[in-house]
């Protein structure tokens, strides 16, 4: 898609509901099993694709990866995160205590995300980045997307297949220092109009509840 | 001391660049008045806390067994080492990883290893967490250590009366803030939030990505686009609330919320569900997914803004952290499809607002180092006759009036000259 025709689809947004937000909790639970080392240059080559275009800024052509039903999420919490067995038994100190889970951490329909993004909400994340004027991104990142580890994970859902990777981002602004972002990534692809499409991606960060510093590039 | 520097129309930039200043702000104003903490449902049961900053002072705020609520001085009373070690969490002891001493949930020593070694004079009752004092309004707790401030609601004046029309948009329901934050962080002077939080002169400026993004793809009546233009002459305006407190309200412009709303992922889906679970009630309920049209920013640190709570945690004179709270409405009859559409309005403008403000304010971090540029000009409508005191009393002005700046400033120097003794209890 050229940015005129990005300007005009996807102005409303109708599949996340609740069937989708459930579906996101079947994903959490199917990206912790093992995976086995991708054997399928093609799959590998799209995620690599990916990261090519990502770095490239070439937003218009990463956003046709993309299915008509997608989702870009950033999560600000690991959202993998369990509660470890702890030799003794609890301790009893809050300094040595347990954390509090909150409102189901896991759902981002009670919990907000860094980047929760439906086909609409990229269609508008291109477009803000395009106008020229967003002072966040002027001058912009330049980014290099390393992603290695590729495993592929089983899903019990039909049509689906599921990637999991490690990822490292190397982000630098004029100006600032270079900055490392990393963490695993999760990629569903889905086969549509005879090609294979991301239908959703999550970026998973090592430290998603720290605070960051200007985050308006894309992982 | 600071007469030269906090001038009727205009400031000193090494009020933002200087590390004295920012030092003693964070003794001063940051515990000189009352600051804000945290918010009552982030600790909703027994022994429940969470840990905080009181300026740069690492504070824990807990709930007893009573429900009592307590803001202490996260330093163990030994030789210094921090007893809380997370942000959040339920626990009825503290245990300092040092030596085991042990606190309880209202501070007070409890438990100290091999206790004969310190002889007959030892007074564990005098031992216990320093302590801030401590007062809610309404779910939000602030503490100071300024013994002599009057009472919050006190303090909070007319502010007081804007958070309750904030927290009453669906009376009954209470406040929720546990769904997560947006944590941004940028290399400048906090200081530089403030100043922005009731200002109405930069949206159509520093917005401009968002506001033409927003007008490109779903045309004129969405999102904010009444910050576009000759805004002094549009319902908008600015109040001086007293002691600090400002507001920003930009009420008059809003037909209907749910209509120009920024969009959300879900919309379509969750307001037909609404729609047709709900019948007319949903319009009520699809509004209170929108953001308020209020900006009320509490002296020094708490700006409630939209739908969301931010507070402003300073690290050092150019590195600030903001943190956006995200929350949502519990009570009879709240729909979980609001929740939802609220966490994703919520994602909006962390992701395509605030980002640009925050490299502006880099930018003035940048240009306010050069020594021979030394002022920060603050008065604009300072001399158009076009503010007035409003039915309460307070000083209100056209949206781009920078009268909240320069009410920010007269706080500040009265806090950072003052001699009050500052104690923790
Ligand atoms: S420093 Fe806390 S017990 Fe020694
Ligand atoms: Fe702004």
């Amino acid at each position: 898609m050229n940015l005129d025709e990005i300007l005009g689809s996807a102005t409303t947004s109708s599949y996340v509901d609740d069937a989708y937000y459930a579906l996101l909790q079947t994903d959490l639970t199917e990206w912790r099993a093992r995976g086995t080392p991708l054997a399928d240059p093609d799959l590998e080559g799209l995620i690599l694709h990916e990261n090519w275009l990502l770095d490239r800024r070439a937003y218009e052509d990463w956003f046709d990866l993309y299915a008509r039903e997608c989702l870009y999420w950033v999560p600000n919490v690991d959202v993998l995160a369990e509660e470890p067995p702890t030799l003794g038994g609890k301790p009893t100190g809050g300094s040595l205590g347990y954390t509090k889970a909150a409102v189901r951490p896991h759902d981002p329909r009670t919990r907000v995300a860094i980047a929760f993004d439906d086909r609409r909400r990229l269609g508008d994340r291109i477009v803000w980045l395009r106008t020229g004027v967003a002072y966040s991104q002027l001058p912009p990142s330049a980014t290099s997307h390393v992603s290695s580890g590729f495993v592929r994970v089983p899903t019990a859902r039909p049509g689906e297949v599921k990637i999991r990777s490690q990822f490292v981002c190397h982000e630098i602004r004029a100006g600032h220092p270079v900055r490392t972002l990393a963490g695993w990534a999760g990629h569903v692809l889905v086969t549509e109009d005879g090609e294979t499409r991301i239908a959703r991606k999550i970026a998973a960060l090592l430290d998603p509840d720290r605070t960051h510093l200007n985050l308006s590039f894309l992982l | 001391m600071f007469t030269d520097l906090v001038q009727p129309d205009r400031v000193h930039r090494s009020l933002y660049t200087d590390r004295e200043v920012f030092t003693r702000e964070m003794e001063r104003v940051y515990g000189g008045t009352w600051t804000y903490l945290a918010h009552e449902s982030e600790l909703p049961g027994p022994h429940d806390f969470v840990r905080r900053r009181l300026g740069l002072r690492p504070v824990i705020v807990t709930r007893d067994a009573e429900g009592g609520l307590h803001g202490l001085l996260n330093r163990c009373t030994h030789r210094g080492a921090t007893v809380c070690r997370d942000d959040e969490g339920t626990t009825a002891r503290f245990v300092c990883g040092y030596h085991n001493w042990t606190f309880d949930s209202t501070g007070a020593l409890v438990g100290v290893p091999m206790r004969k070694g310190y002889g007959p004079s030892f007074e564990p009752g005098s031992l216990g967490l320093g302590r801030l004092r401590v007062e809610s309004y309404r779910g939000f707790v602030f503490g100071t250590l300024n013994q002599e401030m009057p009472p919050l609601e006190e303090h909070l004046g007319y502010a007081a009366r804007l958070l309750d029309q904030w927290l009453d948009r669906l009376p009954g329901s209470r406040l929720v803030v546990r769904h997560g934050t947006h944590r941004l962080r940028y290399r400048g002077n906090w200081k530089l939030t403030y100043d922005n939080s009731a200002d109405g002169y930069h949206p159509g400026f520093s917005h401009a990505s968002l506001l033409r993004m927003r007008k490109q793809r779903y045309g004129v009546g969405v999102d904010m686009q009444w910050t576009l233009g000759d805004v002094d002459n549009g319902g908008q305006t600015v109040t001086d609330l007293g002691n600090g407190h400002t507001f920003l309200d930009q009420r008059a412009e809003i037909d209907s919320y749910w209509e120009s709303s920024a969009p959300m992922p879900g919309e379509q889906a969750y307001e037909a569900v609404l729609r047709e679970r709900l019948g007319e009630e949903a319009e009520r309920m699809l509004d209170l997914a929108v953001g308020s049209g209020m900006n009320l920013n509490i002296f020094p640190n708490l700006l409630v803004i939209g739908n969301q709570i931010q507070v402003i945690e300073p690290f050092d004179v150019d590195d600030t952290h903001l943190i956006w709270y995200a929350t949502s409405l519990e009570g009879e009859g709240v729909p979980e499809e609001l929740t939802a559409l609220r966490m994703r309005l919520q994602e909006d403008f962390p992701s395509f607002g605030e980002p640009d403000d925050l490299v502006n304010f880099e930018e003035c971090q940048n240009g306010l180092s050069i020594p021979e540029m030394e002022w920060v000009v603050t008065h604009r409508h300072l001399e158009t006759g076009r503010s007035h005191l409003d039915e309460n009393g307070n000083l209100t002005g056209p949206v781009t009036d920078e009268l909240p700046i320069r009410a920010f400033w007269r706080r500040w120097t009265e806090l950072m000259t003052s001699e009050t003794k500052l104690v923790a209890r």
